[in-house]
């Protein structure tokens, strides 16, 4: 996007200093986007990005590697019947065959190996409005490497729904482009319940097009490790990106999720709003969320939230928000953040009225969590999303009893 | 017929400062169908009393009784405590985000009675409650208080009195911050869910205005972490005359501006 344009930052004159903005370097100009892993050093905890990584937990995802192929991938819609493929074509191409390649590119060195290791990809091309939501499943069947490019593309003016659902046992690294035409309005789920030796990195790269909207959701509820980092831009004006996100963090698991959203064109809105639970000894979890309103996006209406409910001790959520911003003429650019534990006055006052702790803590938690499920917006999921956040909080709530009798 | 008995209450609170003991010696007995006021100067532990009663963990008992029907409750957790028939109707109700009032009044209705109240008369009942309360119907889907005004808040908290049905319930404060409707509105709730149920009735106040519309027929003067003299209404009328003062120790300031 900005490879070969000139760069004119004005210089801020030392004897006024004040004359002109200060030469501030925009991170648009600074973040290296290749195809070549060469063009990425190998990450360490010293280099931005990956401050909040246990990179040593997966030196795996940064050399470029004969994939097993083990991962099963099948593709019909959320109730079991198969696709109409009037409305979505699902094909198989090489790697860099359109659409493949065509949304950006890596951003960072795993996203590069992911795209150098893998050997063909997938598309779900929406050509008119699915009857029901499309669902792709991937299945792990192995720790051994495997790498997965899926690139889903929504054609001018479509509506439709994107379910991808991530379960079995897997080292994966995964690519994903998302792309919509013109006034197309669609979302995108990807769950991840792996199994709980399970490795998973992941680059999405999303370019939603002029008058388009997207919701594009994430629902992390099992890995040993799991990062997801998200690149989007804008492909013309009044764009509306709808990112969610909602995690559990277990004991020993690190889950992190980078949404990069970059407003590019005028009159663009976006809103980001992360949710997270973590229980137990060593349970990390990271949320980055970045939002680079740039000179040529006045008219920006962007907002990013992160909230993280500490359920046990011994747990860390990092939570870092960045608004970048190069144009003054903006609705908006709001973020917040928190770190907490269970109110003990909530706690308290639902006791008072009869009902026991652990009903309490889990009705707590469901209302953590409720709004965001309902937004996701699909129903052959909510109720399922619920149940397994309930099962993530039994299963927290039993090692403590357990902790506890053993403390004894 | 029910008993609540304090007997020799001594209650402490952590604070920055260190532990500090705020109830001292506190007896009192409330019968089924009784109204007892407490009152007394700001700080002499009045709302400490009330949230001991309940339970809450920041208040720790340091020694004492508290016998609903012979059984002593502080050995309960709160929602045990609520299960035995104690309702706190607190001055500063709690929002809790995300919980819906319906959800959270029919899973208190639940816990409390032992089973699931039958979902056509529950509605029923709720619906008619909230429009005695003069309560918007939209309340029922809100979170739990959430932007709540305090008037709101406390009719909630009247509501749950009423669909609750306790053996006692300790208002505290459930004047503040009402005007001179929502005092009306609330109060005739409370007395209907008396007529109802015929619980006894402890109102934590500093004010004597919500004596008007709940009459006592004992009034307490709390001070210093215990009850220094008790009476009968007209105890109420005196205290309206002459405010608090005489029952502060030496030496502290006057905080007697009884409304």
């Amino acid at each position: 996007m900005v490879d070969n344009a000139e760069i004119n930052i004005p210089v801020a004159d030392p004897d006024d200093p004040y004359a002109v903005p200060a030469a501030m370097p925009s991170s648009a100009d600074t973040s290296p986007r290749s195809f070549d892993v060469a063009d990425f050093a190998t990450p360490t905890r010293r280099q931005d990005d990956w401050r909040f990584t246990p990179v040593d937990r997966i030196p795996e995802f940064f050399e470029p590697f004969e994939p097993s192929g083990a991962t099963r991938i099948s593709v019909g819609y959320i109730d079991g019947s198969p696709i109409d493929g009037d409305d979505v074509d699902v094909r198989e191409v090489a790697i860099g065959e359109a659409p493949c390649g065509t949304v950006g590119k890596p951003s960072d060195r795993a996203a590069a190996v992911e795209w150098n290791s893998a050997k063909g990809a997938w598309v779900v091309e929406l050509k008119r409005e699915p009857a029901r939501p499309v669902l792709v499943r991937v299945h792990g069947a192995g720790l051994d490497p495997d790498a997965l490019h899926l690139v889903i593309v929504a054609r001018d003016q479509v509506h439709g729904d994107v379910v991808v659902e991530h379960d079995g046992d897997a080292r994966l690294a995964e690519g994903v482009e998302i792309v919509t035409g013109r006034d197309a309005h669609i979302g995108t789920t990807f769950i991840q319940e792996w199994g709980a030796d399970s490795k998973h990195v992941a680059n999405h790269r999303i370019h939603l097009g002029a008058e388009s909207s997207l919701r594009h959701s994430v629902v992390t509820l099992g890995g040993a490790f799991v990062r997801i980092r998200m690149d989007q831009d804008f492909g013309g004006e009044h764009g509306d990106l709808n990112m969610l996100g909602i995690y559990f963090a277990d004991p020993g698991e690190h889950i992190e999720h980078r949404t990069m959203v970059v407003h590019n064109h005028p009159e663009c809105r976006s809103r980001v709003v992360y949710k997270g639970a973590l229980s137990g000894e060593g349970a990390h979890s990271t949320w980055v969320g970045n939002a680079l309103i740039e000179p040529t996006a006045p008219g920006t209406d962007s907002y990013e939230l992160n909230r993280n409910l500490v359920l046990t001790p011994g747990a860390v959520a990092d939570s870092e928000p960045n608004l970048e911003i190069e144009n003054g003429n903006i609705i908006g650019a709001g973020h917040a953040s928190s770190v907490g534990r269970f109110d003990d006055e909530e706690l308290f006052y639902l006791r008072s009225r009869g009902i026991p702790e652990r009903q309490a803590r889990k009705l707590v938690v469901r209302g953590f969590f409720g709004e965001l499920v309902e937004e996701i917006g699909i129903d052959e999921l909510a109720s399922h999303l619920m149940d397994a956040i309930d099962r993530r909080l039994a299963r927290g709530e039993d090692e403590d009893t357990q902790h506890a009798l053993e403390e004894k | 017929m029910s008993t609540l008995e304090i007997k020799d209450l001594y209650a402490s609170v952590e604070t920055k400062e260190g532990r500090k003991q705020i109830l001292r010696g506190v007896n009192l007995t409330v019968n089924s169908g009784e109204t007892h006021a407490i009152m007394g100067p700001n700080g002499s532990g009045k709302s400490t009393l009330a949230y001991t009663l309940a339970g809450h963990p920041k208040y720790e008992v340091d020694s004492g009784q508290v016998l609903l029907d012979g059984e002593d409750i502080l050995t309960m957790t709160p929602d045990e405590r609520a299960k035995a028939g104690l309702f706190l109707a607190m001055q500063y109700p709690v929002e809790v985000p995300g919980v819906s009032m319906t959800n959270f009044l029919r899973t208190a209705k639940t816990e409390i009675d032992g089973r699931a109240p039958a979902i056509r008369t529950w509605t029923k009942e709720l619906t008619e409650a909230m429009k005695r309360l003069k309560m918007d119907p939209k309340f029922a889907t809100r979170s739990v208080n959430e932007g709540f005004s305090g008037g709101e808040k406390k009719r909630a908290e009247v509501l749950q009195l009423e669909l609750l049905k306790p053996k006692f319930a300790i208002l505290d404060e459930t004047d503040s911050g009402l005007d001179v409707d929502a005092l009306r509105i609330v109060s005739e709730g409370v007395n209907r869910a008396k007529e109802a149920d015929d619980f006894g009735i402890l109102m934590v106040t500093h004010y004597t205005r919500i004596l008007k519309y709940i009459k006592p027929d004992i009034v307490h003067v709390f001070a210093d972490g215990h009850f220094v003299k008790t009476g009968g209404p007209e105890l109420a009328d005196e205290l309206e005359e002459r405010g608090y003062d005489e029952y502060l120790p030496e030496g502290s300031d006057s905080e007697s501006a009884l409304a």
